[in-house]
């Protein structure tokens, strides 16, 4: 069965693009949410195995997106997909609870490999 | 407005076009203006919040903005449509975070807003009074991309330090 990824970013050229690299190679995308909040919401209804999560979005920023979601379920999987790719930034976003980070632009061999990192640690 | 802030941009902006585009950007002359001010059709706004504050706004035509969505999702887009845009704001959002990576390597800590894009012609912002430093930079068959650059240190206002 495949792996149920959900998307998190508030740019519609950046869900699609990551939607058709995830699918491409394997993954189902369940769902893709335009800012944390909907994250947070997204993670609850649809119990992913992996999240993807930008972190500048309007509403809730990514990083506090992903502290909530910890609270939630401490063994979810969430990896950065950011355009911010400072060491304080990293830092912060792993002790929010991500797993991983990935700086944009990226390659598509770079979100997958990371992507099977992640559901399979 | 310091020169030491508009090395980081032109950096990041020549990186990512690289990655993104395919092409290597050639820089053109730095220029300046009293204010943040474009002609061009369709602008991306990035607010910057840290150690320094201001506004970068990348501004380009509207047939470049067409071919360069085009090369980013991959598909001859012929209308400038909410995918187009997406992609085109989210070229502002990488040179501007990858430029705030770079600004960090300098000392300088500072957070980017999400994108905002402005269509329209002759448009000035006048909610900063900081002089904007342009770095044109030509992209070869897709067009050209200007990136204005208006940003100062942080005040601290009251004489109190942040």
């Amino acid at each position: 069965m495949s792996k149920r990824i959900l998307v998190a970013d508030d740019a519609l050229f950046m869900r699609a693009t990551l939607k058709a690299i995830l699918t491409g190679n394997g993954f189902e995308v369940v769902g893709e949410a335009t800012n944390g909040q909907e994250a947070v919401e997204l993670y609850q209804s649809l119990k992913p195995d992996g999240v993807t999560m930008d972190i500048t979005m309007p509403v809730m920023d990514g990083i506090s997106a992903v502290a909530k979601i910890k609270e939630i379920d401490p063994n979810a999987r969430i990896m950065m997909v950011s355009a911010m790719g400072q060491k304080d930034m990293v830092l912060q976003a792993i002790q929010a609870g991500a797993r991983d980070f990935l700086i944009k632009p990226f390659q598509p061999d770079n979100v997958v490999e990371k992507v099977n990192n992640l559901i399979a640690a | 407005m310091k020169v030491q802030y508009v090395a980081p941009f032109a950096e990041a902006a020549i990186n990512v076009c690289q990655m993104v585009l395919g092409t290597t950007p050639e820089r053109g002359q730095l220029a300046a203006r009293p204010q943040l001010f474009t002609s061009e059709q369709v602008n991306i706004v990035c607010g910057i919040v840290g150690n320094v504050e201001g506004l970068v706004l990348y501004g380009l035509s509207g047939s470049t903005a067409l071919r360069i969505a085009s090369a980013m999702v991959g598909q001859k887009m012929v209308i400038f449509d909410q995918l187009a845009a997406s992609a085109i704001a989210e070229l502002g959002n990488m040179i501007s975070g990858n430029s705030a990576s770079l600004l960090a390597q300098q000392g300088i800590k500072c957070d980017i807003t999400p994108p905002t894009l402005i269509r329209g012609t002759k448009v000035k912002i006048s909610t900063l009074d900081i002089p904007a430093l342009v770095v044109p930079l030509k992209l070869g068959d897709l067009g050209s991309l200007e990136v204005n650059i208006s940003l100062q240190e942080r005040q601290h206002h009251n004489g109190l330090a942040a």
